[in-house]
């Protein structure tokens, strides 16, 4: 059981046990069909709660973030909706990049995206993050988010009414009832992004 | 209209930029320093300033005069512009704003702080607030530098470091000049406002043309803007 | 005990944006500070020499997004001081009640941004209400909740809609008596004194050094104000006073600068309400759109050599533009557009305020500075 050049490590790491067991039920089951039935069974009720209660990052980049604020007060209240703002990457699961992502900030947003479990999702709000916005010729902005994250729903508007937030977390509530809930990854090529007010 | 509100007395404060000028003509007057009050064209109300023009050898001098004598207590800030076309004489320049604000902490009077309500309409003389705008040319050269001010008034460290990542103009004896604005890792000599640099996209004359790879609709064939 | 980095950001929900701080700590105690800017830089200086000078009021909107419209009129001034245009009356009145009510409207967003730091989530939801409010106002003289593009060289782009001054009344009313439920509900709360008072003390002379204005210096007990000091627009027709606090011996602590800023939202609101009547011509007559009443001609090109500048009462403190017009063949475009920024030099004085205190007084102190980065990045 030792691995390589670890030098925190003592006679056995309970990692690579752990690693070991989670492989072996994962086979268990499958092989045993298990896992489909559990799948077929449960499936639905895990694609509803995950759909119902859409946990964003407390992200704010720039103006678009007011917006966003806006439509977690009163007013507009997207928290009726099950959205409810988090502070830590690792109890979220949806990005919701407003604004421009500079040269600097583009490898933070990465390790944040990958800091969220699976499944996970990002809406790209606001012109900035859609295409650059007004500053696609700047030296320092990236031309859209798009370029390092893969995203589900994009809703234009500098900045968009808390309306078109709202209405783009329901796109993208119906967007997880069509596909379900595979992971990230195999996503890309099972579903396209909706742009809010393309209809 | 009549004047209701409180503000300073527009020929009082030209009175002040004149006196600061005139004492500064007779202290540097002869070291290629220029100093006129200037006014500000524009708005109904006139608001004057002093106008500097400064040879880059003298700034450190000039600074620590106005800050002693002339009571300039706020450098608001410190510009950098990039003149390709104007070199030999004046390839860099760099534009340094400072204002007297007569702040000063409230004194204490009877063992409690008193707040300072200034009244606006009898200010005169030393108390009456001033900007200055002083401009030093620097004659064409591959390493721009000016003396730093930073210890005189600490409000132009950030702005001194803001002119050197973007413009290049470097600061001699600031400590600690680093990237503020661009990335850390960004290579050593690259100063984006410069004019050699050109902005992304900028220059091109048809409307409809493909930065981001985007079809061409058909009914847009050959059109310029 | 050990001495460490710990770094707080760029996602951080205390950050009021996208900046990083680091902080060193000993123990429970802040030893030294680094803030790391440029998260968001976007090259608008740059972005701005390739712009006319009527588009450049969109990217100026965009710098402090929290305070819009006094942005965009501290580059409107500067480009009439570039261009040596004199604005009507009625047009500067107008940008008063816009100016006035968007500092409402970015000191409520401080103050509900401020409420949970210190713990207090019902200031949040309460003050992002009466945030509404001025908005609704904002959309009906700019046309949008945020980002107006509303003033231009020479005047204001609209005149003030039919009914505006009754509702703009009545908004306000309801406004003036909501501030004292903040004031009910944040100075009787034994949590928000101990947490803001005491704390993040500053000194007024100490902090003029440094580059700081605006309501922190009122904070610390002298009254200085860009708009009497180098007066623009009608302030000197309205009754006001710039509101003042008085300080401890050791300075402002996080305290005062908060009574500061509700102070001025009441101010403003008066100013607003005064303006309404004073207004040439009456607040109930409509111009159209390009009318010179509301809007002089205004040249479109500034010749090489020419400059303005412009130092403006900004909500954050005094914001300046510095524009270089003309070179060659560049008449509609400037040379140079250099922006200051009050928050760009009060990030780093306010990170210096923090050393001594706790880590739990980090957000009191930053939050109480009121920083927002959009402004600070450009």
């Amino acid at each position: 059981m030792m691995t390589e050049e670890d030098p925190n490590y003592a006679m056995f790491n309970s990692r690579i046990l752990v690693d070991m067991v989670g492989d072996v039920t994962d086979e268990a089951m499958k092989a045993s069909k298990m896992k489909q039935i559990i799948g077929a069974l449960a499936g639905r009720f895990f694609n509803w709660g995950q759909r119902k209660s859409l946990f964003p990052l407390h992200l704010g980049i720039k103006c678009c973030a007011l917006e966003m604020a806006a439509a977690g007060a009163s007013r507009f209240d997207a928290e009726r909706f099950g959205v409810f703002f988090r502070s830590s990457p690792r109890q979220c699961d949806v990005l919701l990049v407003n604004g421009p992502i500079s040269k600097k900030f583009a490898d933070p947003i990465v390790r944040l995206w990958e800091q969220m479990p699976e499944p996970k999702w990002c809406i790209a709000m606001g012109e900035c993050a859609i295409s650059g916005g007004p500053y696609f010729q700047s030296y320092n902005i990236l031309e859209g988010v798009d370029t390092i994250i893969p995203v589900d729903v994009y809703i234009p508007g500098c900045p968009p009414r808390p309306e078109a937030l709202i209405d783009g977390f329901d796109k993208l509530r119906q967007k997880i009832i069509r596909i379900g809930t595979l992971p990230s990854a195999s996503r890309a090529t099972a579903e396209a992004p909706i742009i809010v007010g393309d209809d | 209209m009549k004047i209701v509100g409180m503000r300073i007395n527009g020929a009082i404060q030209r009175e002040a930029a004149e006196s600061v000028c005139s004492a500064l003509m007779s202290d540097f007057g002869d070291e290629e320093l220029v100093a006129e009050a200037a006014r500000h064209s524009g708005g109904r109300l006139e608001r004057h300033y002093v106008s500097i023009d400064c040879p880059p050898a003298l700034w450190r001098l000039l600074a620590e005069t106005l800050s002693s004598e002339h009571g300039a207590d706020h450098c608001s800030m410190i510009t950098g512009i990039h003149w390709p076309e104007k070199s030999p004489d004046m390839q860099w320049q760099v534009i340094i704003h400072l204002m007297r604000t007569t702040v000063r902490n409230p004194p204490s009077k009877e063992k409690i702080t008193q707040p300072i309500a200034v009244d606006a309409t009898i200010v005169q003389g030393d108390d009456m607030p001033l900007e200055f705008e002083i401009r030093i040319a620097i004659p064409e050269t591959r390493e721009p530098a000016v003396a730093s001010v930073a210890d005189i008034w600490v409000g132009a460290d950030w702005n001194e470091k803001e002119t050197w990542d973007l413009v290049g103009i470097d600061f001699e004896g600031h400590e600690g000049m680093r990237r503020v604005l661009l990335p850390h890792e960004t290579p050593a000599g690259y100063h984006p406002l410069q004019k050699q640099h050109k902005l992304r996209y900028h220059d091109y004359e048809e409307m409809y043309d493909d930065p981001q790879g985007f079809q061409r609709k058909p009914v847009d064939k050959g059109r310029v803007k | 005990m050990a001495e460490m980095w710990i770094s707080m950001g760029p996602q951080h929900p205390m950050t009021h944006g996208l900046w990083t701080l680091k902080v060193k700590v000993d123990g429970e105690t802040v030893v030294d500070t680094e803030p790391d800017l440029g998260y968001i830089h976007r090259g608008v200086e740059k972005i701005c020499e390739a712009r006319d000078f009527t588009q450049i009021t969109t990217y100026c909107d965009r710098l402090c997004y929290a305070s819009a419209n006094t942005w965009s009129h501290s580059y409107i001034y500067a480009a009439e001081d570039l261009m040596g245009v004199e604005v009507p009356e009625r047009a500067e009145y107008i940008r008063l009640i816009a100016t006035e009510l968007q500092r409402i409207a970015s000191h409520l967003m401080w103050l509900g941004a401020y409420c949970p730091d210190i713990g207090n989530l019902t200031g949040l939801v309460w003050c992002l209400r009466e945030r509404e409010l001025m908005m609704d106002l904002l959309q009906e003289l700019g046309g949008s909740r945020m980002h107006y593009n509303f003033p231009r060289i020479g005047g204001v782009k609209r005149d003030l809609p039919h009914g505006f001054a009754q509702r703009c009344k009545v908004k306000l009313d309801i406004f003036l008596d909501r501030i004292q439920e903040y004031e009910a509900l944040l100075d009787e709360s034994t949590i928000f004194l101990i947490r803001t008072q005491g704390v993040g003390y500053a000194k007024a002379a100490d902090q003029i050094n440094h580059g700081v204005t605006g309501p922190n210096v009122r904070a610390a007990g002298h009254n200085y104000d860009v708009r009497w000091a180098h007066p623009y627009s009608v302030y000197d027709e309205i009754d006001w006073t710039p509101s003042l606090e008085r300080p401890s011996i050791k300075g402002a602590d996080c305290y005062d600068r908060y009574r500061v800023r509700v102070e001025e939202m009441r101010e403003s609101a008066k100013m607003v309400m005064q303006s309404l009547e004073q207004i040439p011509g009456g607040a109930n007559t409509y111009h159209d759109p390009g009318d010179p009443a509301i809007l002089a001609k205004a040249p479109s090109r500034a010749k090489d050599g020419e400059t303005g500048f412009h130092h403006y009462e900004d909500s954050r403190g005094e914001s300046m533009f510095y524009l270089v017009g003309g070179g060659e063949g560049r008449g509609k475009m400037p040379y140079r557009v250099s922006i200051r920024s009050p928050m760009f030099i009060t990030i780093p004085y306010a990170s210096k305020c923090m050393i001594g205190y706790k880590i739990a007084d980090i957000p009191a102190i930053m939050g109480s500075f009121d920083p927002c980065i959009g402004e600070t990045d450009r």
